[in-house]
Formats: structure tokens, C-alpha cells, sequence
């Protein structure tokens, strides 16, 4: 079987299904776990910022820190922003339960224009809400965690996608195309997906 | 020009055109404020600078004139006309005409001097020392004559094709035959989900076939945008450009201005190559039509299609495709990529080595297949399988071109087993 | 103790279905016991894999809730049908993949969830990356061409029918003849950048066209 939870035996392991935030599992670097972080963002405040660039895995971060945050009594409000989105969802603020402490996570946060960041802190701030955000550049809160993907990462993510079929992708196309994209991770899974499929072996029936 | 041209065009997706009476009532209005601001542009130029400056080179007649006093770019001057003196004393302008009393230089000229110049026989008081033209005023006149082919053209298209195309489709889907499945209603049809509907096809009849393709995408979207740029920054740019050749003319230059305009004057010609080279390669290469006998199509059907390409051109090669994309959509972050694989491509069509005439269509009428066991065509939120015919071509002195018509095809029941 | 387990099986031995047809059969759950048990949700439904976003649809769903009354019975297997919708057609394309499958989620209590999945395929679409595909079109083309009388194709050609019968490999090759003294030759290296070919895959003559990724 190819790909994780594959019943139909046709996917591509780099399929955006296999491959999504929340989809690989966030390698921590040795030192660092979910609840390290969550501790270290309940410390500040509960504000605090991701930063990284394209394709670092900042938002398999928050995917992998939603549990340990809840874990830890904290509802969570997730935003993601996407291209050219500069403004917050209307009912943004209507999804914390007023009852119960919350941390709201905007993923994207450097999309929103200037003044509807400003308003957002101040938001948060006064009905006490906790804020994280992922940025490519700081955004002036507290820093939570620089994300990060060398070859080694990539080349061990690429081979738990990879499965039983490890013999399809050489470790050196892995390098290659990881460096063609300067490190780009997900650019990168973009490009093995091609490579997968020109190489698979031939589906079941179904 | 080769062809007229529609800056509206049928757009993509589910949207359906309501009447199409008032949709072309509201494409003559489009056109018609083109053309009304490109008859107010060109009245306001030719009133204002361009026959009065035609009139100084033409009209004026010359006498003798000694200069009064030149003082700070004003030149005062005393002038016979038939004979008689001037009742007073007049400010000679250059070649630029309005006002006599506006100081707009003359040059040097010393006090006392007898220098020849020109008036005006119906308004003597106006006098020129200097004859010429303004060799910017008439590249000005590019913007109104553009916006008056645009919107007349597009008016003309607009009411002539008001008129015909009922009448045409009659005549023509008797003439066509059996084949056209609009017969076959919506409502006999099982819903088939996630196919577009062939809706936005069937809304358009062919002159030859049933239905005229709608092309994906249009030239004049382009066009438009890039005359708009052109339109606005020249424009802005003209009325500093105005103030610093009066300050030229009038002897007083103002340096500063003139430099800073510089680069916008640089860009503004610019923005004119480019749109009239946009406009020239949209409209050399004319229009392409291809209409089709049926709509949806089916796997292992075969339709009827018929070709028309208009256009002075000579044809190195004309192709048709039957080609089948897939597109995907991944959002997440900031990052919003949209993905498109060619799947299946096939040529129903080629020619070599024509030539079309001015005036006259290449016309051609062909069959099409879609391959037993294909997929049909279908969209989701982020992922899309599209048909479509792909006309392709080489002509002589222009780029390749390449317009592409969307089709949909609809699943027969197993796929393969069904012709 | 036995770990919980839905199992599922689909009536005609996992044969193709067809659109219309009625899709039907049953699902075991294992190990697990009648009392933790809150509900039962049988889906029939399709999703997309490949390159892009996931999109997922319901065709037909059922939920049996113990709550509601809903009688569960793990002892005996549990039966659904549907008649299956006309599309989408299951589909194996390269960046866009639509798959059908029966999904049956039971409910626990303390909030755990049990998954089980089985795929079956709706229609019979060729890959497109297959032979078989690839086959019949050249065989469709060339039962089109061969339709084509040279009454009709001569109307606006001088060319021979024979010219127009032989479905050409190579766009490329259709330059041979075009050139005159000081015309360009249609190479491969200057034809259109989706030239691939009549009847042929993308990949089969020609180096396959890369897929473009463009950003809005």
C-alpha cells in the first residue's frame, strides 16, 4: 500500500491529502516538543509569533500545537488567511466561547493590512483572548518559534511519505529538488509528486 | 483594421446571460460612451489647437509689424491691415492661438524692428510672429480617433449583430439537420453533478452549425486595459506637458518642469507603442470562429465542426485540437497555486499554406471524436477537468496564435462500453 | 480484547458499477461492544486527490444514532444501498484524482472513533496515462479521418485525401514542404510549447509539456 491510509491503493503519497499541514506530523529539533512551546507561550501571555519563510512548516506547527493548547484548557480560534486576504473573517471574534479562556491563531497574519493588525491586538487584548500568529517577519509579539527545513528533515519526511516504495525516488532527486526550490518543503513535495507519478507502478483494479 | 472587436465577451462559469436583447442594448451604451468621449475629445482638440494652428499656416495674412516693446516674454507690436493701422497696440502670440492678450513669447526681436507677421483677416487684433506646427498636439489626436474606432466599430458590430443572429438561427438549425441535442431538454436529461452545465454554450447559435463556441478569454479585455493606462497617464502627462511649451514658447522656460516630465513622456509614448502594437496583433490575426453541431458531447461520439478564421493572412499552418486539461488549486498559507496538466490532445484539423484575403473567411467544415473511455469534463471547489478545441496557427510576419473554446462533455453511462 | 474493527463488503465482488446502478452491501463491526456504541454513520461518497485541494461530496448518508433509538445491532451486519449517481465517474488523471468509497464511522464512547473504508469504482474511464486509452484514440482518429470524403475536404484544400488520412505523428513534420527560400521551418524546438502530437500521449514522442504552476 502506498501513502499512509490508502484503502484505494491509487494515491500518490505527495498528494495534497498525504502532504497538508496537519497531514505530516511536525518534527520537532531535539529539545522541543508541543507542550514546551505551549508552556513557553502561556509564559509571555499567551501572544507570541511563528516565523519562517515559505514553505517551513509554520502552519504543520499549529496543526501540531491546536491539541497540546487545548490540552492545556485553552480553546483555540483558528484563522487561516490566505493570498491577497487583508482583513479577518466578520465573525472572527463570534467563534470564542465567551465561557472558557481562548487563544485565537491567525495563520498568515502578515496578509492583513497594517491597521486591521493593530485592531486585531487590540481586540484580543481587551476581551483578554490569547494570539499567535505566523508571520514571514516579525510582527512585534513575542517570539514563539523560528520554523526551519534542512535537507536531512526533508529527506526523512520524504521517506515516511515514500512508504514501502522507497526504491521509486532516489535520496538525490530528493536533494535535487530541494535545493531547486532553496529550501521550499512544500515547492519541493509540488515537484516529487510529478516524479512519483511518472514512476508509479500500476494501481489495483479499483 | 482586419477585424471589429467586442471588449465583452461571455465569461466563464455558471452565469447565464439573461435577455439577450438588453445584454446588447447594454453593449451598444458601452460602445456608445467610447465613441461620445471620442467626439468630445476630438471636437475639444480640433476647436481649440488643431484648426486655429491650421488657420495661423493657412489662413493668416502676412504684413509688416514693428516690435513697440519686448517686456519679460511680451511682444507689443503696431501692424498695418489693409493699409490701415491696428487701433491699438497688439501682444503677438507664436503659433499658438487664443487669447492675444496672453504673453506667449515670440523670441528676440529688438525694439523698433520691422519683422514680418500674420493675422488673422476675421479678428485682426490676433497676430502671430512665428509660423509652425506642434508637432505633440497631433500625436494627442491618437486618443480621441482610438476611442472613436472603438466605440463606433463596437456599435456597428453591436447593432448589426442585434439584427441578424435570430433571423440566421432559424434559418440555419433547419438547415443543419437532426444533430442538435438541444432538443434533447434539461428536464429528460438525469442530472449529472459536478459537470458544468452545457448551458453557457447552447446560448449562443451558429451561423453553419448549432452552437457557436464561446473562446475562452478575449483580446479586448487586454486591449481595454491598456488603453485605459494610456488614456489616464497621457492625459495627467499632456496638461504639464502644455504648461511647459507654453513656458518654451513663451520664452521663459521652466527647466524643472521639463525635465521631470522627461520620463513620464517616456513612458506615455511607450504606453501608446504598446497599445497599438496590442491592438495590431489582435486585429491583423481576425476572428476565429468555430461553431459545433452538438452540445454536450459524449465519449466515442463523433460531432461535426465548422472553422472560420477571417483576417488578411498568409498561413504557414492552421491547426485544430481536441485537448483535455486538468487543474488543480491548492490554497493554504499564503500560497494560493493553481496547477493545469495536458491529459489528452489531438489534432481533428490541420491546413498548410494559406492564404486568406482581406474581406473574405477561411472556411472549413470537419468531424471530431471524443475517445471512447475519456473522462468527462467536471469541477469541484479546487479541481477541474476541462475540454476543449484549440485553434492554432503560424501565419507569415505575426507570433503564433492560439485560441482555445471550451466544450463539455458528459459521461455515457460506463465509459468505454458506449459509442 | 480484540481491537475494534468495522469491516465492509460490497455486493458484486468488487466489480465496476455503473451509473444508476444500485450499490449495496453490508458492514460487520468487531470488537466492539453494543454498550459503547452511540452511533453509526454509513456515507457513500466521492473525494479528490492530487495536486490540489481536497473536495469531498456526499452522495448518500445515513446515520443511526443510539440515541435517537436507532436499533444497532453488532451481532448481525448492517445493510445500505443507493443508487449511484451518473457523476463524477471515478477518475485516475495525473494531478487530479477522483475516487468513490463507502465510509462507515462508528461513534464510541469517551469520544473514540472507528474508521472503515472500502473503494469501488464508478464507471470504466480509461487513465489517461494508459495504453489501452491511448490505443482507442488513435483508433477513433483514425476511423474519423478515414469517414472524412474527399468531396468535402477538397472544398478549401488542393491536398490530396491520402494527405489527410495518415494522422500526423509530429507537428513538426508537417513543416517538410512549408519552406521556401528565406521561410522558417516549424521545428520541434520552435512549435508551440503543447505540441505533443496527434493521438499521442504527452511524453510518448515528445518530452512531456511541465505542468505550469501559476499563481494568481
Amino acid at each position: 500500500m502506498s501513502g499512509p491510509e490508502d484503502p484505494s491503493g491509487w494515491a500518490n503519497p505527495f498528494s495534497t491529502r498525504f502532504t497538508r499541514p496537519g497531514g505530516i506530523p511536525y518534527r520537532f529539533p531535539p529539545g522541543t516538543s508541543a507542550e514546551l512551546l505551549v508552556e513557553r507561550l502561556a509564559e509571555s501571555g499567551w501572544q507570541g509569533q511563528i516565523l519562517g519563510a515559505h514553505g517551513s512548516g509554520k502552519s504543520a506547527l499549529v496543526a501540531a500545537l491546536i491539541p497540546a493548547i487545548e490540552r492545556a484548557g485553552r480553546q483555540v480560534v483558528l484563522v487561516e488567511l490566505h493570498d491577497q486576504q487583508r482583513r479577518l473573517p466578520d465573525d472572527w471574534l463570534q467563534r470564542a466561547d465567551p465561557s472558557r479562556p481562548a487563544v485565537v491563531i491567525v495563520d498568515g497574519c502578515e496578509q492583513l493590512a497594517p491597521w486591521n493588525r493593530s485592531a486585531m491586538k487590540r481586540s484580543c487584548r481587551r476581551r483578554g483572548l490569547g494570539l499567535l500568529v505566523t508571520a514571514h517577519r516579525s510582527l512585534g509579539l513575542p517570539d514563539l518559534f523560528r520554523t526551519s527545513v534542512d535537507l536531512a528533515l526533508a529527506q526523512e519526511i520524504v521517506r515516511s511519505l515514500l512508504g514501502e516504495q522507497q526504491s521509486l525516488i532516489a535520496p538525490d532527486e530528493v536533494k535535487q529538488c530541494f535545493e531547486r526550490h532553496q529550501g521550499n518543503l512544500r515547492e519541493a513535495l509540488f515537484d516529487l509528486y510529478d516524479l512519483y507519478e511518472e514512476r508509479r507502478p500500476p494501481g489495483p483494479a479499483v | 483594421m482586419a477585424r471589429s472587436f467586442r471588449l465583452y465577451e461571455k465569461k466563464r462559469g455558471n452565469r447565464r446571460t439573461g435577455s439577450k436583447r438588453f445584454g446588447s442594448l447594454g453593449e451598444a451604451l458601452f460602445f456608445a460612451v467610447f465613441f461620445l468621449l471620442g467626439c468630445a475629445g476630438m471636437v475639444f482638440l480640433l476647436a481649440t489647437r488643431l484648426i486655429p494652428e491650421w488657420r495661423v499656416n493657412h489662413a493668416f495674412i502676412e504684413t509688416t509689424c514693428t516690435v513697440i516693446a519686448t517686456d519679460g516674454g511680451k511682444t507689443r507690436i503696431a501692424y498695418h491691415v489693409s493699409g490701415e493701422p491696428v487701433p491699438r497696440v497688439a501682444t503677438a502670440g507664436s503659433t499658438a492661438i487664443g487669447e492675444p492678450d496672453k504673453a506667449e513669447g515670440a523670441g528676440d526681436f529688438a525694439q523698433d524692428g520691422k519683422y514680418p507677421c500674420w493675422y488673422d483677416p476675421a479678428y485682426p487684433q490676433t497676430v502671430v510672429l512665428a509660423r509652425g506646427y506642434t508637432w505633440w498636439l497631433w500625436l494627442t489626436l491618437s486618443v480621441p480617433i482610438s476611442l472613436l474606432l472603438i466605440g463606433g466599430g463596437g456599435l456597428v458590430y453591436t447593432v448589426v449583430s442585434l439584427g441578424k443572429s435570430v433571423e440566421r438561427r432559424a434559418a440555419r438549425v433547419k438547415r443543419s439537420g437532426p444533430r442538435d441535442s438541444s432538443e434533447e431538454t434539461e428536464v429528460a436529461q438525469p442530472a449529472f453533478p459536478h459537470v458544468p452545465p452545457a448551458g453557457r454554450i447552447t446560448d449562443s447559435p451558429g451561423t453553419e452549425l448549432a452552437y457557436r463556441l464561446p473562446m475562452a478569454g478575449s483580446p479586448a479585455w487586454t486591449l481595454g486595459l491598456w488603453l485605459t493606462a494610456c488614456l489616464l497617464w497621457n492625459g495627467i502627462v499632456s496638461l504639464f506637458a502644455v504648461v511647459a511649451v507654453n513656458s518654451l514658447w513663451a520664452g521663459a522656460p521652466d527647466w524643472v518642469l521639463i525635465v521631470f516630465l522627461i520620463p513620464f513622456l517616456a513612458i506615455g509614448i511607450g504606453l501608446i507603442v504598446v497599445f497599438v502594437r496590442q491592438l495590431v496583433l489582435a486585429t491583423a490575426i481576425g476572428p476565429t470562429l468555430l461553431e459545433i453541431s452538438e452540445q454536450p458531447l459524449y465519449p466515442g461520439r463523433t460531432c461535426d465542426l465548422f472553422l472560420s478564421q477571417t483576417g488578411r493572412l498568409r498561413i504557414h499552418w492552421l491547426e485544430v485540437l481536441l485537448a483535455c486539461d486538468e487543474e488543480a488549486t491548492y490554497r493554504h498559507g499564503t500560497n494560493t497555486r493553481t496547477e493545469n496538466h495536458r491529459v489528452y490532445q489531438q489534432s481533428v484539423f490541420r491546413r498548410e499554406r494559406l492564404e486568406v484575403q482581406q474581406g473574405m473567411a477561411f472556411t472549413a467544415r470537419f468531424a471530431a471524436e471524443v475517445p471512447p473511455g475519456a473522462m468527462h469534463s467536471f469541477k469541484s471547489g479546487h479541481n477541474e477537468i476541462n475540454w476543449k478545441f484549440v485553434v492554432r496557427g503560424r501565419v507569415a510576419g505575426w507570433p503564433d496564435f492560439q485560441r482555445a473554446f471550451p466544450v463539455i462533455v458528459r459521461p455515457n453511462g460506463l465509459g468505454i462500453n458506449k459509442s | 480484547m480484540k481491537e475494534p474493527l468495522v469491516r465492509i463488503r460490497l455486493d458484486g465482488n468488487g466489480r465496476v458499477h455503473r451509473p444508476e446502478e444500485t450499490l449495496s452491501g453490508e458492514y460487520r463491526l468487531d470488537g466492539i461492544s453494543p454498550e459503547e456504541i452511540k452511533a453509526v454513520e454509513i456515507s457513500v461518497l466521492w473525494h479528490t486527490e492530487g495536486k490540489g485541494d481536497e473536495d469531498l461530496a456526499v452522495h448518500d448518508f445515513r446515520r443511526l444514532s443510539a440515541e435517537s433509538g436507532d436499533r444497532i445491532d453488532v451481532r448481525r451486519p448492517g445493510r445500505f444501498s443507493t443508487a449511484l449517481p451518473n457523476s463524477p465517474l471515478s477518475y485516475r488523471g495525473v494531478i487530479v484524482k477522483i475516487h468513490w468509497c463507502v465510509r462507515v464511522r462508528v461513534f464510541l464512547a469517551r469520544g473514540r472513533e472507528v474508521l472503515g473504508e472500502v473503494p469501488f469504482r464508478l464507471g470504466e474511464v480509461l487513465p489517461p496515462r494508459s495504453a489501452t486509452f491511448w490505443a482507442r484514440a488513435r483508433a477513433a482518429e483514425e476511423d474519423s479521418h478515414s469517414r472524412l470524403s474527399p468531396s468535402e475536404e477538397d472544398r478549401h484544400s488542393c491536398l490530396s485525401p491520402e494527405g489527410l488520412l495518415s494522422p500526423q505523428a509530429d507537428p513538426a513534420a508537417a513543416g517538410e514542404g512549408l519552406a521556401s527560400v528565406g521561410e522558417e521551418v516549424p521545428t520541434a524546438a520552435t512549435d508551440p510549447p503543447d505540441s505533443a502530437g496527434n493521438g499521442h500521449p504527452p511524453g510518448e514522442d515528445h518530452p512531456e509539456p511541465k505542468a505550469e504552476a501559476t499563481a494568481p
